[in-house]
């Protein structure tokens, strides 16, 4: 009789596990040994068949402790021993009748599916246990994540679960925005180039990556309500069908916390900047009531005793006249800053709209028609350009404020020029004034907001005027400089981007009918 | 005719007394309240030709004392804001205030809009056949204008848009009432028309378009007419 065949064990000698197969081969081969060595001394009183009874009773044990494979290899071992050590002629693998030939086919038959049984008996009991632990754990997971406060407790019981496995660990990565990429259980191969990564957030697919021994690296995309929230890494081997249904079950628990978290920290956010948004404005409002209705009188009492009916004496009138002008000054400083305070709290919000810039021009001029009064002020080039989408009352702000400067630090006689010029992708504004200008290594402080050495400036308070200036024009998305032209004086010169204007059709062409 | 009695509400003493100054230099009688509820009491007792109503009054918002007002009378209201939200502006004009002025104001620019106020109550500019501002004239009833002598060709929207401009002088008209008078009241996506032909009735009947003097812009608010 030849050596039973062993390649049955060949997958298990390559198997990554290959210590505990050796284990429990050696166990199946220990047990039979031991079964014989117990057996020899009695041999003359047990008959064949008790010794039979007790190499099953041995394959039985081998089946329970150890598994089929293991069942497999003491049946044949078994047969073997009997034959070889038991069975006349002894010490021989020889069969002499033809009656042993048939024990040893029964025996080995009987061993291989009482083994077989067992060894099926024992695995659904283990697979049993290991559902229940699976269940449990599954139900610990929700309730985890169910009340985790932070992505590193999320990551935490993803951990935990993964051990319940024992042969599996896990690593969320999510992108910056939402907390740092937190390893669970992470090492080198747990590592996966960031462009993979990238891949499996953009496309939302499951993918998977070879590792060393036959394991694998899952990456699932968390998939999101509204994006994908990240990946979940799983190291785990390959060979085990199972898994899969379980891991996609895991990101989705996974991604339900992750989304919570996300919005509870979203809603906190808002609250937050909600109440302080309402704080500001209250404060700036009641700001801006407090001080503009003392001014308000005070400038209309003045204001009255110059315009009353009875002349008032020449010392009166030029100290009411200061008193006016003085109050008038200082309601536009304190409404420069009320505005840079508003435009500085935060976001400023825009309420654009497709306009001609020549209307906004137009009520700038009105407002300042006491301030320009006298002064020659040429428009140019305003009526041809097209309209623009833009916030009119800031917009407003800013041509006062560059024509204001402009007549503030310009000798009287010298002439004002507002001109509008296309400029390819935007239009671009220029107030030149007379005078010497800006100082010309300060082109670029000047629209700095508080500038240190402001003092040192000849023209002071302009920095703020200018700050909001530019403040505005970029939040229109322009930029705004200052030089001084070849020719003198100094010049201001801002683009606002054309973007698409709306459609706009003209009536139909016609005449107002007339009756006559 | 007698003139008709002028109801300031203003909590400040000393700003009531600056428009008390004015109103009385141009002959007009005075009576005062502090408050909401007392200028709506005050309102029913003295029948005012003319209301002139502080937006920050302590008990409530000027659109609440609008709303009670114009449920019975129609006297133009000038509202004097501290505010500089235009928001603010839009609201009470929409509920009803003809004209608005921003803390700090010019004595004189106070009397003005009180005259042209006063004006508009006792005659619709409309029911004139005829108006004449600056070199141009027009005749509503030969729905003609004319500048410097010569014809003014107009289209039929910018000349409803005249009508409405002209008929108002002196009130400010909000973006949305405008839109919808002349467009509609579906329009209001499309403000960008409005500006357009406030463009062309500027480029055809003001001496500088971009130095408006009678199509006047209320930045962020409207259009006020102004003769």
């Amino acid at each position: 009789m030849r050596l039973p065949n062993l390649m049955f064990l060949m997958p298990a000698l390559r198997s990554p596990d290959f210590p505990t197969v050796l284990r429990r081969y050696g166990l199946a081969v220990g047990v039979c040994g031991l079964t014989a060595a117990l057996i020899f001394p009695f041999q003359p009183a047990l008959d064949l068949p008790n010794t039979v009874m007790l190499f099953l009773l041995a394959v039985v044990l081998v089946a329970v402790l150890a598994g089929r494979g293991a069942a497999v290899l003491a049946s044949v071992l078994g047969v073997a021993l009997f034959d070889f050590l038991f069975v006349p002629p002894r010490f021989s693998l020889e069969v002499s009748h033809a009656r042993h030939l048939l024990t040893f086919v029964v025996m080995l038959v009987v061993s291989l599916v009482v083994g077989q049984l067992t060894a099926g008996l024992r695995a659904q009991a283990t697979e049993a246990a290991r559902r229940e632990r699976l269940a449990r754990a599954l139900y610990d997971l929700a309730r985890e994540l169910a009340g985790a406060m932070s992505v590193a407790q999320v990551a935490d019981a993803v951990e935990r679960f993964l051990l319940v496995r024992g042969d599996a660990r896990g690593r969320l990565v999510l992108p910056a925005d939402q907390g740092p990429a937190l390893p669970c259980a992470g090492d080198g191969e747990l590592d996966v180039p960031d462009e993979v990564l990238r891949e499996v957030m953009a496309d939302g697919h499951p993918s998977r990556l070879p590792r060393r021994g036959g394991r694998c690296c899952d990456l699932l995309p968390l998939a999101g309500a509204t994006r994908n929230r990240g990946v979940l890494l799983v190291l785990r081997r390959g060979d085990d069908a199972a898994m899969a249904p379980l891991l996609e079950g895991l990101a989705a628990l996974v991604v339900t916390a992750v989304e919570r978290l996300h919005f509870v920290e979203v809603a906190q956010a808002a609250q937050l900047e909600a109440v302080s948004e309402r704080l500001r404005s209250t404060l700036l409002s009641a700001l801006s009531h407090d001080v503009r209705t003392p001014l308000t009188a005070l400038y209309g009492l003045a204001d009255s005793m110059l315009t009353g009916p009875r002349p008032l004496p020449e010392e009166a009138r030029v100290n009411a006249l200061a008193i006016r002008d003085q109050a008038f000054r200082l309601n536009g400083m304190v409404g420069n800053l009320l505005d840079m305070a508003r435009l500085r709290s935060g976001r400023v919000e825009l309420r654009r709209e497709w306009q001609p810039a020549e209307e906004v021009v137009g009520a700038s001029l009105k407002l300042l028609e006491s301030v320009l009064a006298g002064r020659v002020l040429r428009v140019e080039g305003l009526g041809e350009q097209p309209l623009l989408e833009i916030d009119a009352v800031l917009m407003e702000r800013v041509f006062c404020n560059l024509l204001e400067n402009a007549a503030k630090y310009s000798p009287a006689e010298s002439p004002i020029v507002l001109s509008a010029h296309d400029a390819g992708e935007a239009v671009e504004f220029r107030v030149v004034s007379g005078g010497t200008g800006f100082p010309p290594d300060r082109l670029e402080q000047v629209f700095a907001l508080f500038e240190r050495g402001q003092a040192e400036v000849p023209i002071a308070g302009m920095g703020l005027g200018l700050a909001i200036c530019r403040t505005i024009v970029e939040a229109h998305g322009g930029r705004i400089r200052a030089f001084n032209p070849a020719q003198g004086g100094g010049c201001v010169v801002f683009t606002l981007p054309k973007g698409t204007p709306p459609p706009f059709e003209l009536e139909a062409a016609g005449e107002v009918p007339t009756h006559a | 005719m007698p003139d008709a009695t002028v109801l300031v509400i203003e909590d400040e003493l000393q700003i009531r007394h600056v428009v008390r100054l004015a109103l009385e230099r141009e002959g007009l009688p005075v009576v005062e309240a502090e408050s909401c509820a007392g200028g709506l009491a005050e309102a029913g007792r003295s029948r005012p030709g003319l209301v002139i109503l502080d937006l920050g009054l302590p008990d409530g918002d000027g659109a609440r004392f609008i709303d009670a007002f114009r449920a019975w009378s129609s006297a133009p209201v000038l509202v004097l804001s501290a505010r500089s939200t235009e928001h603010d502006k839009i609201g009470v004009l929409d509920a009803g205030a003809d004209d608005y002025l921003t803390k700090p104001f010019a004595v004189g620019e106070l009397q003005a809009r009180v005259r042209a106020l006063l004006r508009r109550g006792r005659g619709r500019l409309d029911e004139e056949a005829v108006v004449r501002f600056g070199d141009v004239e027009v005749d509503f009833s030969l729905r003609e204008v004319r500048r410097g002598g010569g014809p003014v060709k107009l289209t039929p929207i910018e000349f409803r848009l005249l009508g409405l401009l002209v008929g108002q002088a002196g009130k400010v008209m909000t973006h949305r009432q405008l839109l919808r008078l002349v467009w509609g009241p579906d329009a209001s996506d499309n403000s960008h028309y409005l500006r357009i032909y406030v463009g062309h009735l500027r480029h055809k009947l003001e001496a500088d378009p971009a130095r408006p003097r009678h199509f006047l812009t209320e930045t962020g608010v409207g259009y006020r007419f102004r003769l």
